[in-house]
This record gives structure tokens, sequence and C-alpha cells, in this order.
């Protein structure tokens, strides 16, 4: 294998759980760059693709790699045998459930006139599942990767220091969490503060006060 | 034109919309692939996607570098077989399988060992917002180009330069059109822009046999 490419088979890359679908993860596996693309699996009756909107600007669109989907759009249900391509615009909600055994559904986004910016959701799909599997090694080296490349967004602090805090290490978690509390100019992360039961280990520490106040 | 396809550069909101790549438009290109215009089609403008089926030839993805607009490339097999050539190196890849190509300069070519096969190709360059490659409009106005539809030509080259405005291959093509059609005097301007805006289009014109009518005009560049 050159460093100038890769062969990737869409099966053959462990899938991560990400609401409740099977999220096979190509872009962080490739390290591809112009666009978000990623795949997901189910069996006949699974979830493909978790219901959701895409902000204004985000285009995607899904194409049947495998199997045969049911594709709801816009309160609109559809037949989707591979090789089916389905545009969806910005601010539709859209799920898909696998018709057969082994359905992949690639997909691709972006923002139009915006350049790329991975916003890490996929690879925090791959840490959250190496959580649940208890392959801590592997899930905080991803969550340290994604605080490298985006050290001054509170989320992904956040998310670390939730993380942390269901992985059992309370000292971690607070650090991330101060991190996080730091960045959050806006005040955005108050209502998480106040509410994530995935905090819930740490709201009797006399830090979690501190981080309140 | 399939009837449903859309212009790429509208900015009105594109309903939802369900295709098979069977469906699409089916260009053949002189090289014998052919082209399954996806991103036209659905009027994405945030990245580049393409379809590719097999001509008589049997290729499927065109021998080519992305040096000139520096894309990351990933070209997923849909259906069948296809021998890829990835710089010196072979790989078949059936249903499912994928190759990224990270290098620009990395020469890369595909080949249908299946009747059936399709592959998806989905690209642009990293950091930027995505721009709608010029060669799509080259490839559209292609066919219309060879069977003489110059009027159809023109209108589809000239789409692309209002995308693409100033696009050193777009006015190289438009001169073809042009010379074709017995416009000298439109041929002659235009490639003299093409040559001013990417002084390669000067050596690829000597040789161009589109521009017979114009070679002897004092005019063209020499």
């Amino acid at each position: 294998m050159s460093d100038g490419y890769t062969i990737l088979s869409l099966d053959e890359v462990e899938p991560a759980s990400h609401r409740g679908s099977n999220l096979i993860p190509v872009r962080h596996t490739l390290g591809f760059r112009p666009a978000g693309v990623n795949a997901w699996i189910a069996d006949a009756g699974g979830q493909l693709i978790p219901p959701h909107e895409e902000d204004s600007g985000n285009e995607e669109l899904y194409v049947v790699a495998r199997g045969r989907a049911t594709f709801t759009v816009g309160g609109e249900t559809a037949d989707a045998p591979a090789g089916t391509l389905v545009f969806v615009p910005p601010e539709v909600m859209r799920t898909a459930v696998a018709a057969e055994d082994g359905t992949i559904v690639f997909v691709a986004g972006g923002s139009v006139g915006e350049a790329f910016n991975a916003g890490g959701w996929d690879s925090f799909a791959i840490a959250w599942t190496c959580l649940e599997v208890g392959r801590l090694d592997e899930g905080r080296a991803i969550m340290d990767q994604l605080i490298a490349e985006k050290p001054d967004y509170w989320a992904t602090s956040y998310n670390a220091g939730c993380w942390e805090a269901l992985a059992g290490n309370a000292d971690a978690a607070f650090e991330h969490l101060r991190r996080a509390k730091g960045l959050d100019a806006e005040g955005e992360a108050a209502p998480y503060f106040r509410e994530d039961s995935d905090l819930d280990s740490l709201r009797d520490d006399p830090r979690f006060e501190e981080l309140l106040g | 034109m399939h009837p449903t396809a859309r212009l790429g550069e509208s900015l009105e909101p594109v309903p939802v919309t369900f295709i098979h790549f069977d469906e699409l438009d089916a260009i053949e290109m002189p090289d014998g692939f052919v082209w399954r215009p996806v991103r036209r089609h659905f009027g994405i403008r945030a990245f580049g996607v393409n379809a590719y089926t097999a001509g008589a030839s049997g290729q499927i993805v065109e021998e080519h570098t992305e040096q000139i607009n520096e894309h990351e490339e990933i070209y997923l097999v849909l259906r069948g077989r296809v021998r890829f050539t990835v710089g010196d190196d072979e790989h078949e890849l059936g249903a499912g399988q994928l190759v990224f190509v990270r290098d620009p300069a990395l020469r890369r070519s595909g080949v249908a060992l299946t009747n059936d096969a399709a592959v998806l190709a989905v690209g642009g360059k990293p950091g930027e917002a995505h721009e709608i490659s010029a060669w799509e409009y080259t490839f559209a106005a292609g066919p219309h180009l060879r069977a003489g539809r110059y009027d159809e030509a023109r209108r589809l080259l000239h789409e692309g330069l209002e995308t693409r405005p100033g696009s050193a291959p777009l006015l190289y093509d438009l001169a073809c059109v042009e010379a074709l059609a017995g416009e000298s005097d439109k041929a002659l301007e235009l490639l003299n822009e093409a040559v001013s805006a990417d002084e390669r289009f000067r050596k690829y014109a000597q040789t161009d046999g589109d521009f017979a009518s114009i070679r002897d005009d004092p005019r063209f560049p020499r």
C-alpha cells in the first residue's frame, strides 16, 4: 500500500454505535478532508440512518451501496434498492431502515460555499464505542486527537469530560470540564453541565460545585 | 439531458430527489467511459460527486491525475468488478470497496471487469470551499460538439464560464466550438483569451484539428 492512496472495504471497517445506528467511520479511517464521507450498515429492519436534520447550507447525498433501504425524507417514504441516490436538502428530517440484511448506505455531505471542517462527531462515536467495550486506551487516544485538532472548541473538551466521567476517571474528567468551561465564552455549555446524566458520577464531588460556581 | 436534470447553479431550494444511477444521463466520452453526472443532476454545490459506467472499451475511470484541481478523490465501486491502476499498482475491487487517492499527482484509472460495473467518485480540494470543476461543462458539451449541435455546446460552455469566469479550458473549448461553427473572429478572440489565461493552451492549439479553419490566420497564437 502506497502513502498516496488507500484501499478500503466498507464491510471490513469496524462499525461504531451512533444514536441507535451502526456507523462505518469512513472519513476517520481514511483521513479524507474535502467532504464528510461515511457509511451506515444494518440488517433487515434495523435503523441505518438516525433520524436527523442538517443545518442550513448542508447538502447530503445518500447512496445505497449494497442491499435495500427504506428512506423516510420529509414525511415521505420510498423504497431504495442498491444503486439509488438520495439527495436531501438541509433542514429536512431524514432517516432510513434496512430492508435486507447487510445493507450499506454511503453518504457524502458538506456545506455550500465553505471549506469542509470535520466536526468530529464520527470520531467521537468511535471513542464512545471503545468506552462501551472497555477499550479505554484506544478511545482516550481518539479523544486526545480531537482536542489537539480543535483546542479552542469547548464541546470537544466537554465531551472528553463526559467520556472520562463514564470511564470512572474523575480527575481527568474535571480537567477536561474546566477547560471546556474556560473555552465556553458564550455560556452555551451551562445547560449541559446542569442536566447531562453523563456527569452524574461527578455531581457529589466538591469540585463539581466549584466548576459550576 | 435527462428530463429531470437541473442546472447546478440554481439558488432555488432543490426538492428531495431519488434516482437510480442507471436512470442518470449517460454521456459516453471519446475515451470510452460513460459519465453519469450526479452533482449536476441534483445541483449539489458543496462537493464534487459523479458516477461512471463502462463504455464499449471497458474503461470506467478515465486515466488522469488531479494535479490541476488538487482534489482528493474516493472511487467507490457500486456494482460489478473494476480493476483500478493507481500509480504502478493494480487492484481488483468489487461492490462496497473503494480506493481513496490522497495524492493528486498519482495517476489513476479503472477498467470494468464486468459489464454491469458502476463507480461513484467523490472529491474536492481540502481546506477550500468546493468549486464546480470546469471539466463538467466540457464533458456535458462534448456530445453536442461532436454531433454538430453548436448552439447547445455554446450554451453549456457559457454556463460554465458564468460559474468559472476566465477559465482557460472553457475559453479554449468555446474557441473550438466557434472554429468548427465557422465563427473565425470569435474563435480567434477566445483562443487568444485562453492562451493569455494559461500559456499551456498555446501548445495544445498548434496540433488541435478543431482549429484547421483558423490556423493560417495571422491572429492565431504561435
